[in-house]
Formats: C-alpha cells, sequence, structure tokens
C-alpha cells in the first residue's frame, strides 16, 4: 500500500548549509501491516512522516500510496489524502483547544468524506471516553487527551496511519495502553500503521520494526 | 471555527466590533441627522415663501411663525395683512396670532382657509383623521397637530381651556372653553406640534387687552412668482420700518444652517478616524489571534483541511467583527438619533423620524463589511501560507 523509493529532502540551515534530512532508497508497507521506526530524537523521521503525509514535498523521489504517486499532487489533492487517507498522531496531540472531544472528531470528519457523527460517538466510546465526549482537552488528562488524538486519527477510516512519537509525553503505563489501543483500532479497521519512536520499548510492541539509521542514508543527528 | 476564534479572542474581539459600531454610528448619526433635519427643515417652511412680521430678525420671524417657537417679535395690525393679501404677486397670505398654549403646546390662531386650501408641500393639502372637521370661524372650536394629539390624548369631542403665554402657567387660565373637531393627520412639521384655532378666538381671548383684539403676530406668505418677493422685501426690508419681510425662507434657513456645517465636518472626521482605527484594530486583533492560532491552523492543514477553508475562517471572524460592529452601529445610530431627534424636537419642533433604514444607511452597513473584509485579508493571506510543518510543535 505504500512503497517510497529514492526519496530525498534537505534543508537549508541558518549558516546556508545544505542539510540532507532524508534519503530513502526504499521502503514499503503492505496493508493493513503494522511497523515500528526506531530513531534518535532530531534524527529526521517527523519530516520523513511529513513528506508521507503530503505536508512537505520532497527533493527527489516518488511515494506511491495506493498506487497512486502522492509527489506529484497538488495541494489540494494532497490535502483530500491528508483527510482521507492518512491519519496523524502527534506526540503532543495536537487536539484544538477551543473544542471539545466529539467536536475535534467531528471537526476532522468534516475534511473527509463520510461525516457521522454516531461513528465519533462510537469511537470515543471505544478509547473509553463516553462519558467526556463534551470535555475541552484542557479537562482531560494527558493519557486521556492522547486517546482522544488516537480517536481522531481513525475517524475517517483511512488506510494509513502515521503515529510520530505517540507516547512521548506519556508515563509507562499510559504508553502501554495507548500502543495497544492504537494496534487494537488499526487491527479492527485493518488500518496500516507506521509508528516512529525513539523509544525501545514501544518499538519493540511491532513484529516489523525498522532502524530509522539503517534506510536513512544521511549522517544528520539532528 | 471562526466564532470560536472569536470566542477565544472575545476581549479584542468586542473592542474591534464595539470601535467599528462607533465609527459607524457616529457617522450615520452625522450623516443621517443632518440629512433629517435638513429636509425636516425644508419641509417645514410649510409651502411659504415669505413670513411678514414685527421689525426684527428674519430667523426669528420664521423661527416663531413657521417653527412656533421662539416669542414674536411683536405684532401687526390687521391692516398689514389685507395689505399684503391684496398686493398684486401675492397668491396667499395667512395671518397667526400666538400668545397662549395649552399644557405647554402652543395654539395658533389662524383661518380656517389655511388648513383647508393650503397646500403644505406640492399637491398635498392639510388632511383631517376620520371624523373631524376644520374650526368654524366664529366659534371657539380647535383643530388638534397630531403630536399633540397623541402627547395630550386630545380627540374630537373634547374641550379644554386655553392658557395665558407661550408656556404653561398654571394659574394662567383663561375662561374660554374650546372644543376639538379635528385632528390633524401627521406631517412630520411643526403643525403637528401646535393646536389651531380660530384667528378671533386668540384675538378675543377672554383675558387678553382690547388691542390685541386688532393685531396679528404674522403673515405667511407665498407668491406668485420671484418678482413679488423681491419687489416686497424692497419694499419691507429697505424701504419701509414697520415690518420685516423673511424671504426667502429656504435661504435664511440654509445661512442658519451653513453656520452649523463646520461642526458636522468635525464630527464626519472623527467618525473617518475611528473607523480608520477600527479597520486597524480589527487588523491588530485578527494578527494577534492569527499568531496564536497557526498552531490551529497547522493542525487542521494536517488533518485535511485545504488553504481555502483555513483562508475563510480567518475572513469569516473579520466578518462577524465587523457584521457585530455594522449591527452595533445601527444601535449607537438608533439611540443617537433618538436622543437628538428628542432635542430637535423639543428645541426647533421639527420631528425627524426616529429611526429610518434607507439605501444610505444600508451602503454604510456594506462600506463597514468591506473595510471589515479588506481589514481581514492581511491575516487571511498568512493563514494561506501557515507553514504545516513549521507550525507543528515537536520534530524527531
Amino acid at each position: 500500500m505504500l512503497k517510497v523509493s529514492h526519496l530525498k529532502k534537505s534543508f537549508v540551515s541558518p549558516e546556508r548549509e545544505n542539510i540532507k534530512v532524508v534519503d530513502i532508497d526504499n521502503f514499503s508497507l503492505k496493508n493493513s501491516e503494522f511497523c515500528g521506526m526506531r530513531g534518535e530524537s532530531g534524527s529526521g523521521k517527523t519530516t520523513f512522516l511529513h513528506l508521507l503525509a503530503g505536508i512537505l514535498s520532497p527533493d527527489d523521489g516518488v511515494i506511491e500510496l495506493e498506487g497512486q504517486n502522492t509527489v506529484d499532487l497538488n495541494s489540494s489533492e494532497k490535502d483530500s489524502l491528508r483527510a482521507g487517507t492518512i491519519g496523524y498522531v502527534f506526540q503532543s496531540f495536537n487536539l484544538l483547544q477551543g473544542f471539545s472531544c466529539i467536536e475535534n472528531l467531528k471537526l476532522a470528519m468534516s475534511f473527509g468524506s463520510n461525516y457521522s457523527e454516531s461513528y465519533a460517538e462510537d469511537l470515543l466510546k471505544k478509547v473509553g471516553l463516553a462519558h467526556r465526549l463534551s470535555y475541552k482537552p484542557s479537562q482531560l488528562s494527558i493519557g486521556q487527551q492522547q486517546r482522544v488524538a488516537l480517536a481522531r486519527a481513525l475517524v475517517n477510516k483511512p488506510k494509513l496511519v502515521l503515529a510520530d512519537e505517540p507516547t512521548g509525553n506519556l508515563d509507562s503505563k499510559n504508553a502501554k495502553n495507548a500502543i495497544n489501543l492504537l494496534c487494537e483500532l488499526c487491527r479492527e479497521t485493518e488500518t496500516a500503521l507506521l509508528v516512529v519512536s525513539h523509544d525501545e520499548r514501544v518499538v519493540s510492541n511491532f513484529d516489523r520494526q525498522v532502524d530509522w539509521n539503517e534506510i536513512n542514508n544521511t549522517d544528520s543527528e539532528g | 471555527m471562526s466564532s470560536r476564534g472569536i470566542k477565544q479572542f472575545i476581549f479584542s474581539s468586542l473592542i474591534a466590533s464595539l470601535s467599528i459600531a462607533m465609527a459607524g454610528g457616529l457617522f450615520l448619526s452625522t450623516w443621517k441627522i443632518k440629512e433629517g433635519a435638513q429636509k425636516s427643515f425644508k419641509l417645514s417652511s410649510s409651502g411659504f415663501d415669505a413670513v411678514l412680521g414685527a421689525r426684527g430678525s428674519k430667523l426669528q420671524l420664521i423661527l416663531n411663525a413657521i417653527f412656533h417657537l421662539e416669542a414674536s417679535p411683536g405684532n401687526l395690525d390687521w391692516e398689514q395683512y389685507e395689505l399684503i393679501k391684496n398686493t398684486r404677486g401675492v397668491k396667499e397670505a395667512y395671518p397667526l396670532a400666538v400668545g397662549d398654549n395649552y399644557m405647554g403646546f402652543r395654539i395658533v390662531g389662524t383661518i380656517p382657509s389655511l388648513l383647508t386650501e393650503h397646500e403644505w408641500q406640492e399637491d398635498t393639502q392639510y388632511e383631517l383623521n376620520r371624523g373631524g372637521r376644520v374650526f368654524s370661524e366664529s366659534n371657539k372650536e380647535a383643530v388638534v397637530g397630531s403630536f399633540v394629539s397623541s402627547r395630550l390624548g386630545l380627540k374630537v369631542g373634547d374641550t379644554f381651556h386655553p392658557y395665558h403665554g407661550l408656556t404653561f402657567n398654571e394659574s394662567s387660565k383663561h375662561d374660554d372653553i374650546y372644543v376639538v373637531v379635528g385632528i390633524l393627520s401627521a406631517t412630520g412639521t411643526p403643525a403637528d406640534k401646535v393646536i389651531w384655532v380660530p384667528i378671533k378666538g386668540i384675538q378675543h381671548m377672554e383675558g387678553h387687552a382690547t388691542e390685541y383684539a386688532n393685531s396679528i403676530s404674522a403673515v405667511l406668505v407665498k407668491f406668485k412668482g420671484i418678482a413679488a418677493g423681491m419687489e416686497l422685501s424692497m419694499k419691507y426690508n429697505r424701504q419701509g420700518n414697520q415690518a420685516t419681510l423673511a424671504w426667502p425662507i429656504a435661504s435664511t434657513l440654509a445661512d442658519f444652517f451653513k453656520r452649523l456645517a463646520w461642526f458636522e465636518e468635525i464630527l464626519k472626521a472623527i467618525a473617518y478616524l475611528i473607523a480608520l482605527m477600527s479597520s486597524l484594530i480589527i487588523l491588530a486583533t485578527l494578527r494577534n489571534s492569527m499568531n496564536e492560532r497557526k498552531r490551529d491552523f497547522a493542525i487542521l492543514r494536517c488533518l485535511g483541511a485545504g488553504r481555502t477553508f483555513v483562508t475563510q475562517v480567518v475572513l469569516v471572524q473579520s466578518l462577524i467583527i465587523s457584521f457585530m460592529g455594522a449591527m452595533g452601529s445601527f444601535l449607537i445610530y438608533f439611540f443617537v438619533n433618538t436622543i437628538a431627534s428628542y432635542f430637535i424636537r423639543k428645541e426647533t419642533g421639527v420631528m425627524l423620524e426616529p429611526f429610518t433604514l434607507d439605501l444610505n444607511a444600508w451602503y454604510v452597513f456594506l462600506t463597514i463589511i468591506f473595510l471589515g473584509l479588506v481589514s481581514g485579508i492581511p491575516p487571511a493571506i498568512s493563514a494561506y501560507r501557515v507553514d504545516i510543518s513549521k507550525n507543528l510543535q515537536h520534530t524527531t
């Protein structure tokens, strides 16, 4: 479902140096496959995910998602891709603070093509927040906020979920729960999952584990 | 999303709306009150070209005879009325006698034909409400202006005692009893504010000195053409020393308004400044909120929101602020206009409509919305260009 080849991305530093951040010859993910990607902080994993999600454009290479090269898509096609095909989970959750749990999900849903309030409610019930639908993120615990973020990533029934250090802000107990929940939700919906983390314990949860430094041909350390 | 943005920055959004409302309200008030006052004053000349009265100020004559304000500068003999009435070039002439009131409303003596024949505006004569008639020249009867009728509750068949003087004093009641025989339909002119009686009634009112039996306060005159006005103006104002002819009424009033023009210009300048300030406040409000909302927009973009969506959010937010401001400006205009109408009516007798939203008011409304929209463009562009990657926290 995902094939990456010869993907390259560089940035220009404030000192006007060209810094190569991503240089991947090949990477792929099958339908419904789960993959844990291990890598140090600042090594370019987020940039890789941003490239996959169409948030950044690569300097070179191909990202084939569901048989379509997403690099060639225009801006609004990439928006549609993010709305319908890709779910994104952030370390800092990135919930919209002015909106309640259910509104966060409904808003995300409004960009997709299958708007269903009952499905959003069901998802929140599934992550154990049936009694917190109208709570604002600030009224929830950190663990609960992450569960809302997980539900939001899946609300548009994506084909692929990209999780960027999803447990980075959680204690070990909540981290374990979050990963289990994420896997459970993706399994139920047959969604492929790519989790990137610096934490060995997180990556060890997945049958397929990838070392970022092995697939990324750069010397970048940060 | 836009309303949440406003909620999130409620204080600065309200300040922006309030300043727009003040600018719009001030502008509307200045413009509409001036327009309304000029229109009302123009209408209030009641279809006459000139006022003949005792020697004195033309403006005072007009204020007294047309607007029923101020004291009469003096009296004229009845013969003066007869003389001008029979002058070649004079189309109409109506004598007026003032000096009494009822509950503070002026009682004006005249002849019935003023209410039956005279056109107070082109092709429009005074009308009486159903069931009423004009007073008879020799009876103690009265036709009540619509404003007086609504204020005092006077209706056909009611009776009242006139009070001496132009201001109400309970101890100066006349013994005469007048019967209301008609209620004048509203004209929006000072005619609504008076009680019309036969001129003989004032002249022969119990308690009035006998010499008043043959005197009048002024004569309202309509000419057949401009030449008569010039001729009579020369006769009374340059050659004579007994009477003054206030002619033309419109130009005397225009001079009066010109004297007030500076004030209007200052108010306009203030309104423009506030409008400019309001635009800047909207801009600052949205820019400030933009700085704090860039992350929100980046999250939305990451969730699949298009550039157009986030741009619209900012523009709609600015539209909501300016819409609230525009509605507020109508509210401010309503209050200012109501208060101004009250004072203008109290001071000049002219009644402005309390609240009218004509096409021009809607132009102001749309201009405010347009200004709001323009002020929202820079922050909207900023939202359009928001860098998703940079504004999403945490990178690995």
